[in-house]
């Protein structure tokens, strides 16, 4: 038998290979190695991120001193809250009709009602539940979705903000135009009984007739004709079991804007206000402001949230030279519209970027937009909501994206339905915990004094 | 331990010295493989030190058992006890953690690879392992455990005994092999994977459907450079060791049918599948034809299951059984027509096959059915934009797709060539690759695919 001789060639080759090896890290072009690396044993699933680094502290306005910051993430030295507080402790306390109303402005994720949809059960859950609130008629992106009402819509000419914009800048409460000739129609379908859904659309001259239809039951009509382009509301009520309505051009041209399903019961009713690419320039640039003055104030909402900032985020020269008028101009737009509104700017949430070095880091220009923000929040007078922050800081992405279950896309930017749900439930205990304290802070002997006094 | 990591080519390393040192021993090269072995699984979790030790000597004493008895029953009872013994072992690990932790490397190989042994045993197409040692080496050998190739225990244990010297050839192949796995891996298979395809498969409804469509034509071809990559790896690795594993892949997407497909594509798991459960499975020998048919879809649906509990690999499953049963009951109808066809009709036969194997894909990467049913859905939408496709995407894509039809001769003449440089160069190209990995995949590599089966 013979008997094995060391097989020169190949070891001389791995030999020189780890001598190449060696000098390409000393010169710092191989990647860097420890062989330390080949005996550790520790658990492999632990991921290989950057420890956070420490938050710049963070000033609190003079005039604020003896307001205590109530939530570490929700910073409200003005306590631009008190609106939204109020409205709720009224809900609270189950009053007719007391209502809380919630526009909650957003980007994609708002789009596909993630993160909102967690927010709204968590507040209707504890304030009751007094309705889904907005739907847009039909899907502008297959991404659209709304958590308990399916949308399906056809032969509807569809104008986003984001996208093939209307001319007139007429985008309704959500941001999107549908307009629709005779045989456009749309089926909504809603998991839970309403009592009354309302229908937004544009009044025009020359307008159509669109029927409504719920379980099967002709409601009524729209007429659409006008003298004038003016946005229009229509009321019906439904019945205990009518979840599916159809709503169909029976003479165009018909343009709608959107539907809001209400209950009568208090409770809360969080809008979930989407749009795919959405940005504080196209609030500025694409919607026809006095439309939009009026759709907000036909809602009375109680907080205005806005939520943009993702798809700024890495425009480091937009950032630095527009974006903070841009976005000056839309809370003046928005405060000057509903006054008595609380508004809560909440900043994006982290987004990923792979490095040089393949790993997954936070977009560098992020934390600085999110400085912006706060900073713009406290001179404009609103609250304002790091979900940044709150989230985990720099490197949440990278956290997330190695953990189990996987909490945001591959894409590092767009949250999977558990990330979603933990944004939510961040927002909703930051808003929560700050509603406990105020109502602590506000109560006098007579429990109801400040609702009765501040009823809006 | 990932078989892309420097610390595994450190390991790998000096494995090889210590192998080649101790090799005029034959027990103390099956030592250092031993050591090897359970040194890799350690790396991973120390568990599998209780874990693979215990499982492989029950599967050698059955063996030996199994040898010695010439009582049917009771044979037929040992067969089950391995059978339950290694299939216990999956689903512990995979579908019903016994465990109060999560194990990071899945069994299905180890025990795919043990149950070999004592089938082939049971039918008395081998005989047990002379050596416990030789066995245990064998049975839980490191490059073969994270995700085969799927090889006979028999086919190992012969090559132990072996006492030939590594060549060259042998080993400017193992180097080359490694090469290329590391090409394949780092360079195409997660560059797609990173640039496109895992956020289409995240969120399918957030792009187009030409987005959407380039994301399912990226996945297959990531699954492919990944897989064939690792096996790559593994070949090489074992081949440094002078120890032949048997091929995996045989350029699947130039298949003509889907039962070409199934030769070409993870042939160590198809093998399997057919020798160990189709030919298993009750009803071949009787006048009913119909069982040939239903066995193929129960086979491949069981092979999809393998895979992991979900409804998206049992569909996977059934879609490949039952186009393999439809392509036999059409030869069984036509005979063999692929001599007949003309070069367009071959092409048109391999668009068709690959495009099967494509939705196959779909559900295969799917998280679930929605995600599945919304990739589709989108395909179907119609819908055309690019703005997620980079140049560099497409870029890669084309390299990938063209370098699966590269021929034989060309990739023989590759390897050829860098058998014969001098060591020097073997290493310079080596070291070379790893400043291009380096700068164009980074350091971040993912998991192979099929690791986690």
């Amino acid at each position: 038998m013979p008997t094995p001789i060391f097989p020169r060639k190949t070891s001389f080759a791995i030999a020189t290979l780890g001598a190449l090896l060696l000098l390409l890290e000393t010169a710092k072009l191989a990647r860097p190695f420890t062989l330390a690396e080949v005996i550790d044993f520790r658990p492999r699933d632990l991921p290989n991120v950057e420890p956070l680094p420490p938050m710049p502290p963070l000033t609190t306005p003079a005039g604020a001193r003896k307001r205590p910051i109530i939530e570490a993430n929700l910073i409200d030295p003005h306590d631009n809250l008190r609106a939204f507080y109020l409205a709720l402790w009224r809900t609270e306390l189950g009053a007719p009709g007391a209502i809380t109303r919630v526009l909650h402005y957003g980007d994609s994720p708002v789009t596909a009602d993630s993160i909102t949809a967690d927010v709204r059960s968590l507040l209707q859950q504890h304030f009751g539940d007094a309705g889904h609130g907005f739907v847009l008629i039909a899907k502008p992106w297959a991404w659209y979705g709304h958590r308990g009402v399916e949308v399906k819509g056809t032969g509807w000419r569809i104008n986003a903000a984001t996208q093939v914009r209307a001319r007139d800048g007429f985008h309704g409460l959500g941001g999107v135009s549908f307009e629709g000739d005779t045989g456009a129609s749309s089926r909504l379908t809603l998991a839970e009984d309403h009592a009354r859904m309302e229908i937004h659309f544009l009044r025009q001259p020359g307008g159509g007739a669109l029927a409504v239809e719920a379980g099967g039951q002709k409601l009524g009509d729209v007429e659409t004709e006008g003298p004038a382009l003016q946005p229009a509301y229509q009321t019906f009520a439904l019945s205990a079991g009518q979840r599916e309505i159809n709503l169909s051009v029976e003479r165009g041209p018909v343009r709608l804007f959107g539907v809001i399903f209400e209950r009568n019961t208090p409770g809360v009713i969080y809008n979930s206000l989407g749009l795919n690419g959405g940005q504080v320039q196209v609030v500025v640039r694409y919607f026809d402001k006095p439309q939009w003055t009026e759709e907000l104030q036909h809602q009375h909402p109680d907080l205005v949230v806005i939520n943009y900032g993702t798809n700024e985020s890495i425009y480091a020269d937009y950032i630095e030279r527009y974006y903070p008028g841009e976005l000056r101009q839309v809370i003046a737009s928005v405060q000057a519209a509903v006054p008595r509104a609380s508004v809560l700017i909440m900043s994006p949430m982290d987004r990923g970027q792979r490095d040089s070095n393949s790993r997954v880091t936070t977009v560098p220009t992020l934390p600085r937009l999110v400085e912006i923000q706060r900073k713009i929040a406290a001179e404009m007078g609103c609250a304002f909501f790091n979900t940044f922050q709150a989230m985990g800081g720099e490197g949440t992405m990278a956290r997330w994206y190695d953990s189990t279950p996987r909490l945001v896309s591959a894409d590092f930017t767009h949250p999977l339905p558990a990330g979603a749900r933990k944004v939510g439930v961040l927002l909703d205990q930051a808003l929560e915990s700050g509603y406990r304290q105020f109502k602590a802070r506000e109560q006098r002997p007579a429990l109801s004094a400040p609702v009765a006094q501040e009823n809006r | 331990m990932l078989l892309t990591s420097a610390a595994y080519f450190s390991f790998l390393a000096a494995v090889f010295f210590a192998y080649w040192f101790a090799a005029r021993y034959r027990l103390g090269a099956l030592a250092v493989v031993l050591f090897a072995n359970y040194f890799f699984y350690a790396r991973w979790d120390l568990v599998y030190l209780a874990i693979i030790p215990t499982a492989s000597s029950c599967d050698f004493l059955i063996g030996l058992a199994l040898h010695r008895s010439s009582h049917n029953v009771r044979r037929r009872l040992l067969v089950t006890l391995s059978i339950a013994l290694n299939l216990g072992l999956i689903a512990s690990v995979k579908y019903l953690p016994v465990l109060p932790w999560v194990l990071p490397l899945a069994l299905s190989f180890y025990a795919f690879q043990s149950l070999t042994y004592t089938i082939e045993i049971y039918r008395r197409d081998t005989k047990p392992a002379e050596s416990y040692l030789a066995y245990l080496a064998s049975a839980s050998f490191f490059p073969t455990t994270v995700a085969g190739p799927i090889t006979r225990i028999s086919t190992l244990l012969p090559q132990w005994s072996k006492r030939e010297m590594l060549n060259s050839q042998d080993g400017g192949r193992a180097l080359f092999l490694i090469g290329l796995g590391l090409v394949k891996k780092l360079l195409i298979a997660d560059f797609l994977a990173e640039n496109l395809v895992n956020r289409v498969f995240d969120l399918p409804k957030l792009y187009s459907g030409a987005e959407v469509l380039a994301g399912v034509y990226g996945y297959a071809l990531q699954l492919y450079y990944d897989f064939s990559g690792y096996t790559d790896i593994a070949i090489g690795s074992a081949l440094l060791l002078g120890i032949a594993l048997p091929r995996n892949f045989n350029r699947p997407y130039a298949a003509q049918n889907i039962s070409d497909f199934w030769r070409r594509w993870h042939i160590t798991f198809s093998n399997w599948l057919r020798d160990y459960l189709y030919f298993s499975l009750p009803g071949l020998r009787s006048r009913w034809k119909i069982f040939a048919y239903v066995n193929l879809v129960i086979t491949m649906a069981l092979g999809g299951l393998w895979h992991g509990a979900a409804w998206t690999f049992i569909v996977w499953g059934v879609w490949h059984g039952v186009g393999l049963a439809a392509h036999r009951w059409w030869r069984a109808l036509h005979g063999n027509p692929r001599l007949s066809l003309t070069p367009g009709a071959r092409f048109l036969c391999g668009l068709a096959t690959f495009h099967f194997v494509l939705i196959g894909w779909i559900f295969f990467r799917a998280s679930s059915l929605s995600v599945a049913r919304d990739i589709l859905y989108q395909i179907s939408s119609g819908t055309i934009s690019f703005a997620n496709i980079t140049p560099a995407f497409v870029a890669v894509m084309m390299v990938a797709a063209a370098a699966h039809y590269v021929p034989q001769r060309w990739y023989d003449g590759g390897l050829q060539l860098y058998c014969q440089f001098p060591y020097y160069a073997q290493a310079a190209a080596i070291a070379a690759l790893a400043v291009a990995i380096r700068y164009v995949a980074g350091s971040g590599s993912a998991p192979f695919i099929y690791s986690r089966f």
